[in-house]
């Protein structure tokens, strides 16, 4: 079963800790109380990077801190590579922000880590947070905050602010997963159905979907046949979309009648969940409920 | 990005896949009979969309004057929500049967999956399942041409080595251009088991293109085609009109919150313009892309105000502001009200510098949408006044 309960004291590594995003993230994500304990960089000059440790490979940082987990920080071009040394180098979770991977590189990455039990999170995620613990990747803080929703979200923007408008009405999150909007990826909502049902911290699920592919569907199927339990409630974006038009996200690609807002939103309904049209809607609907057990 | 059918079967005869032979006609080109290969042809509006020949679109002409005529008649014309700009004129195939074959990606299996029938052509989705044969393979050639000899094998007659050798080239197709669907329906077979596309519809993964300098070469060629996969390989964002018609210009980031607000505004009746996902991420201090933007918005002759939205996760709203409020005087031919919503990093800042500009600024998305209508209809009222 997937596992995304890191903590405060989960080691981290940050792969590409010397490129302008690596070095920004890590230092956010070390304010928030990531246990951040080297970078990997093959930049010979640089040996720390605001008191991190710098390593020239993902088996020397590994060997050197006891790391377990990564951020890859790197470019499209340059992930599978950077993973398939995460991978080697034992890492078990590895979060990859980076948008715009290949697709044929996303599978070979998928069969890698599936095969060596590594739980990839991304590409093209914002990463993952245990609020008010640790946070891998770049969810922003105001958006974080401890509470009683497991969250997973396809599209970061959109959690960012129903995360926003719900943090602000009191209502946080128990474990937050981005797990990106590329088609082909590490982890899918369907993987996160066991660890959220048996969570004690997780009172109801939020899944934030978009138009395209087939996630919000597999999600529906999953639900019914894990006989899921806890309250669930979805806002999916790109209802008025054209057929046909990819818009951003490759995966937003609707093919045919699958992938559709009315296909996603009605399999989700016969699953038990609440799916909401407008963010308005969807922050009332939480709050009514979250209202209603007190 | 979805080709059109004559680049897609360009770019299989140059891989050594049989397709009949044919030409392009966009709508500025003279007829040349020199091109022509011989009668009879087909004239097929080039449209990225499937069912053309139930759209009217697909003619058969028995005279170079039909040609003419028929490619007239479709060149300008809309159908499924598209203008037909070209038409491909290829030699009719007779006497074949009908075939069908598709590789794809299939994201929940994680691997590639080929599907094969003895039975195509238009109406392959009424085709029974037990003719339809697929199985997903991993993404390396050993094991696709494995699996695609295994499918073969159960297809009956001159179809089993028809489908074999197709599929092993296509297979190497769509490793090599990193493709994510390819599909041939009909695959035509002869009796004699010669076998050639008769239509094909290839997806190509836009986020491998600086790998690919075949793809990236067509898509130089041919960028009126695609103009949205050209607009992201020229400037590394996405921007799309979504209503020519529309009145509101939005300046937003992320895919699916700015799809969000597309859903929002039109269901409170508004009507936004475009779509748009900046990443105000890779601005990189430079007011070039938000100039981009702000002049192309400014070709919609009914955008009235202009929207912007942005929660900034990483990006620095004061960094944000101060290009907007530089850019906004360097894209000087949209001239409409500007309302902002801005919230996250940096937001003192930004409400400094947008205070000085004469822009207000709003942290509730509803109250930046009620001030969007309040622009829109004191437009109208005025407009119907000087009228």
């Amino acid at each position: 079963m997937i596992n995304p309960r890191v903590d405060r004291n989960t080691p981290v590594i940050v792969q590409g800790i010397t490129g302008r995003a690596g070095r920004l993230h890590s230092r956010q994500m070390r304010a928030y109380g990531t246990n951040i304990v080297g970078g990997v960089s093959q930049k010979i000059e640089e040996r720390e990077v605001d008191g991190t440790p710098v390593f020239r490979s993902c088996e020397e940082a590994v060997r050197a801190t006891g790391a377990i987990a990564s951020v890859a920080l790197v470019g499209a071009m340059q992930l599978l590579d950077a993973m398939r040394e995460a991978v080697a180098a034992g890492i078990q979770y590895l979060v990859t922000p980076t948008e715009g991977m290949p697709v044929h590189d996303a599978l070979k990455a998928r069969r890698l880590t599936r095969d060596a039990g590594v739980t990839w999170i991304g590409a093209s995620t914002p990463g993952m947070a245990v609020p008010g613990n640790a946070k891998l990747g770049f969810l922003p803080d105001d958006s974080l905050k401890a509470g009683p929703l497991g969250l997973m979200s396809k599209s970061g923007t959109l959690s960012y602010e129903a995360g926003y408008r719900l943090a602000q009405r009191g209502i946080g999150q128990s474990v937050w997963v981005g797990v990106g909007g590329d088609p082909v990826k590490g982890t899918c909502f369907p993987d996160l159905v066991p660890f959220f049902a048996s969570d004690a911290q997780t009172e109801a699920l939020l899944i934030i979907g978009e138009i395209g592919g087939h996630d919000e569907e597999d999600l529906a199927t999953t639900l019914k046949a894990e006989n899921f339990r806890k309250p669930a409630f979805a806002l999916i974006a790109g209802r008025s979309a054209a057929e046909g038009v990819a818009m951003g996200h490759a995966g937003a690609l609707v093919y045919g009648s699958h992938g559709t807002f009315e296909g996603k939103r009605q399999a989700l309904a016969d699953a038990g969940v609440e799916v909401f049209s407008t963010l308005g809607e969807l922050v009332e609907g939480i709050i009514s409920h979250f209202r209603c057990q007190c | 990005m979805y080709l059109i059918e004559h680049d897609a079967k360009e770019l299989l005869a140059e891989h050594g896949v049989p397709v009949p032979a044919g030409c392009l006609l966009d709508d500025k080109v003279v007829f040349d009979g020199g091109l022509l290969p011989p009668g009879p042809w087909l004239i097929k509006g080039q449209i990225r969309a499937g069912g053309r020949g139930k759209a009217g679109i697909i003619r058969e002409a028995v005279t170079v004057a039909e040609i003419a005529d028929h490619a007239r008649a479709m060149l300008g014309t809309r159908v499924k929500g598209q203008r037909v700009d070209a038409v491909r004129v290829e030699q009719k195939v007779s006497g074949a049967a009908e075939a069908y074959l598709g590789l794809l990606i299939d994201p929940a299996a994680g691997g590639v999956r080929v599907i094969m029938s003895p039975r195509g052509g238009v109406d392959i989705e009424t085709v029974a399942a037990m003719h339809i044969q697929s199985e997903v393979s991993p993404p390396d050639i050993e094991s696709l041409c494995a699996c695609v000899r295994r499918l073969a094998a159960a297809m009956p007659g001159v179809m089993a080595n028809a489908l074999r050798d197709a599929g092993e080239r296509l297979a190497r197709i769509f490793l090599d251009c990193e493709t994510l669907l390819i599909e041939i329906n009909p695959l035509f077979v002869h009796p004699d088991g010669r076998w050639a596309a008769g239509d094909a519809k290839i997806v190509t993964d836009d986020n491998a293109l600086p790998r690919q300098p075949m793809l990236r070469a067509l898509l130089d060629k041919r960028s009126a085609c695609y103009p949205e996969t050209a607009l992201k390989a020229r400037h590394g964002f996405d921007y799309m009109v979504v209503d020519p018609a529309g009145e509101i210009g939005l300046l937003t980031t992320g895919a699916g919150l700015s799809m969000m607000l597309i859903d929002e505004l039109r269901q409170a009746g508004l009507k936004p313009y475009n779509f748009l996902d900046i990443r105000t991420g890779g601005l990189r201090g430079e007011t070039t892309r938000l100039v981009h933007v702000l002049d192309w918005i400014s070709a919609g002759t009914n955008v009235r105000v202009l929207l912007i939205n942005i929660f900034a996760g990483i990006t620095d709203l004061g960094e944000f502001t101060r290009l907007l409020v530089a850019a906004l005087p360097e894209a000087p031919r949209l001239d409409v009200p500007v309302v902002a919503r801005l919230i996250g990093n940096g937001l003192p800042a930004a409400r400094k510098i947008l205070s000085k500009a004469g822009i207000r600024l709003h942290t509730d998305l509803d109250e930046a949408v009620a001030e969007v209508r309040s622009h829109i209809e004191a437009r109208t009222s005025q407009s119907h006044s000087s009228a």
